[in-house]
């Protein structure tokens, strides 16, 4: 069973009473332990999709199942409860909370999660040193530099241990050399730990990371095709 | 989430940003000390009175001419002359009261008192000798005068500490004639200083009451019979036999109205103490409406606060954060401030009613004592929590239904 089924997924907002579709029927599969770019220009509904598929939108018609259970059946809590187990962000600006140190930045999703308290510590330590940061764990956020926010907003997406972790343009506010590095970050996390990704660019070259790229225009899905060629950066610059 | 971690979380959303945090709080901390000022001292006036109506002797019972005054349009009620000689030989024949160990006539008024170039306004209380012992009032120098100079109608004189100090200094009083309305009185004896009490001692003149009522004030009534109970489980009693006594003695039937009345020591301290509650009541909800404006106050930070953190509002709703969670985070920081303020208030409040206490004591004669009523702190912290409440919840609840996706997009 796929982890993601989208089936004829169509999305319409509706602001004072007039219709804007954004997604016209979308369908694809998303298997568990892929790595997948979802690409477009602006505009094209990509980061709309990104919404659905994160629980942080609802859909207007059409079917998206999550690990078999169709997503317009959660409800309320039941959202926030499936995106703190099952799933991790990563955001373009990061949206680390000020005035507080990468452990507790890292330590928030434990707050609202199930996980018993005497494991945070533990869990919170392995995430930082899986992005390389150990030697940051008690520094202020305000002191680090841009990639090193991402590495914390990647750790602080691995702490509940998700099913996905959802990563919306993570090098868009970075130079190329941390920009590399977060692509190398995310590599590893897919090829190594197993974590299933879905990235989103408008960047063919960040996308080439990605095992697989579904390109989006106007709403509908222009291609999906296997990347054979799968670009590494291995510490080197992300590059054109 | 578990409450520590919630709390936690409002504490650093307080606590980044400090100065707002302390200045928004200031409205609370007045109101609440506003609030506990006043009932502290409320309780202090309230202590200082029921001290000297206890002063009097709790089986003391007071009767006064003219009927009791329910209200201002009453107090000329007080002048009535119903009270005359033929009552007090009535209530003194020990078969109409057989309660009462005694019965006190007592006139009062007011007069300046002269001693060569020295002249000094006081009240003269006409008297029986009596009255050393229900007043409790220790002769400092001299003595009291007796029955035999109550019958004599003698121009003898005891003068309140003040009295003495104004028109005699260090000299001695005692042997010395004062002047009080045209008449010459001895001073037969000085009386020790009592401080701030229910009728004012130090400031007075005690004269027989016969002398008072003939020489001075010109009046053929009497303005209180002072008698005592023989015990306190027979005070109802004994008032009632002064009622009794008193209707037939005015010849009053049926359902005439009493044309005197009646009060016992406890009647007294109730009614003074109920005036001033109710005056310490009107204080403090004066002073809440300052409560209400500083909870205002609240509400408009918080709003601006959840504002100005949507993004993170988004943020933690991304990473599973439910309604009540941000809900909760936001209105236990409200919560926090006013409870906050409600402690510095009640330290505060209380800090400055013991000023007021030591200053009243140092700079007055009044022996007032500092009281802090621990319902005035409870009340003070339960308020001001609850002001958080009701004006946090509104704020709380925009963050709370904050969508996630707009929030996380708010710049």
């Amino acid at each position: 069973m796929p982890l993601i089924e989208v089936t004829n997924l169509e999305k319409t907002y509706v602001n004072d009473d007039v219709e804007t579709p954004v997604l016209h029927g979308v369908s694809f599969n998303i298997e568990r332990g892929e790595f997948v770019a979802l690409m477009g220009p602006s505009g094209s509904g990509k980061s709309t999709l990104l919404h659905v598929l994160g629980f942080l939108d609802g859909y207007t018609s059409g079917s998206y199942r999550f690990d078999g259970k169709e997503a317009s059946t959660y409800e309320g809590d039941a959202t926030a409860l499936i995106r703190n187990k099952k799933l991790g962000f990563i955001f373009q600006s990061f949206n680390l909370l000020p005035h507080a140190s990468v452990s507790e930045n890292v330590a928030l999703p434990l707050l609202y999660s199930d996980v018993p308290e005497n494991e945070w510590a533990k869990r919170t330590i392995d995430a930082i040193e899986i992005v390389g940061l150990t030697h940051r764990r008690d520094y202020d956020t305000t002191r680090l530099s841009g990639g090193e926010k991402q590495r914390v907003a990647i750790a602080r997406a691995l702490v509940c241990n998700p099913e996905v972790i959802f990563a919306d343009e993570p090098t868009g506010n970075l130079d190329s050399k941390s920009g590399g590095a977060i692509m190398e970050t995310l590599q590893n996390l897919n090829e190594k730990h197993g974590h299933t990704i879905i990235l989103i660019t408008h960047e063919t070259y960040t996308a080439e990371h990605a095992g697989r790229i579904i390109r989006i225009k106007d709403g509908l899905i222009e291609s999906d095709t296997i990347v054979t060629k799968r670009r590494h950066t291995d510490g080197g610059v992300l590059k054109k | 989430m578990r409450l520590k971690h919630s709390i936690k979380t409002a504490y650093n959303g307080l606590a980044q940003n400090a100065a707002r945090s302390l200045l928004t709080i200031l409205g609370i901390v007045i109101g609440v000390t506003a609030i506990i000022l006043v009932m502290s001292l409320g309780q202090g006036a309230q202590n200082l009175i029921l001290d000297q109506v206890k002063g009097m002797g709790t089986r003391t019972v007071i009767v006064g001419g003219g009927r009791e005054p329910t209200g201002p349009s009453d107090a000329g009620q007080i002048f009535n002359d119903s009270l005359k000689k033929r009552d007090l030989e009535f209530l003194e024949r020990r078969e109409n009261t057989p309660s009462l160990k005694y019965v006190m006539p007592l006139v009062f008024g007011a007069s300046g008192a002269s001693y060569q170039s020295d002249t000094f306004n006081l009240t003269i209380f006409g008297a029986s000798p009596l009255m050393e012992k229900i007043f409790d009032m220790p002769i400092k120098d001299g003595v009291f005068f007796t029955d035999e100079d109550v019958r004599a109608r003698a121009k003898y004189v005891i003068i309140g500490n003040k009295v003495k100090k104004e028109l005699f200094g260090s000299d001695t009083a005692v042997g010395k004639i004062i002047k009080m309305k045209g008449n010459n009185f001895r001073v037969i004896g000085v009386l020790a200083e009592r401080g701030q009490d229910f009728f004012n001692f130090d400031e007075a003149a005690i004269i027989p009451y016969t002398t008072a009522q003939d020489y001075v004030l010109g009046i053929k009534h009497f303005t209180r019979f002072i008698t005592e109970a023989q015990s306190e489980a027979l005070i109802s009693s004994a008032a009632e036999e002064i009622k009794i006594t008193l209707r037939e003695a005015h010849d009053l039937t049926g359902d005439e109205k009493d044309d005197f009345f009646v009060i016992t020591q406890v009647d007294l301290a109730s009614r003074l103490s109920s005036i001033t509650s109710v005056l310490t009541i009107f204080l403090a909800a004066v002073a809440a409406i300052s409560l209400v404006v500083g909870g205002i106050g609240i509400m408009n930070i918080m709003l601006v606060s959840v504002t100005e953190r949507t993004k993170e509002i988004g943020l933690r709703k991304a990473l599973g954060a439910t309604q009540k969670n941000i809900l909760t985070q936001f209105l236990l920081e409200a919560v926090m401030l006013t409870g906050i303020g409600g402690v510095v208030g009640i330290l505060l409040g209380a800090f400055l009613s013991w000023g007021v206490s030591l200053a009243i004591r140092t700079f007055t004669s009044i022996v007032w004592t500092f009281s802090f009523p621990v319902s005035a702190a409870l009340l003070g912290i339960g308020v001001s929590a609850l002001i958080g409440l009701i004006f946090g919840l509104y704020p709380a609840r925009n963050a709370a239904q904050k969508n996630p996706i707009d929030a996380l997009r708010y710049e």
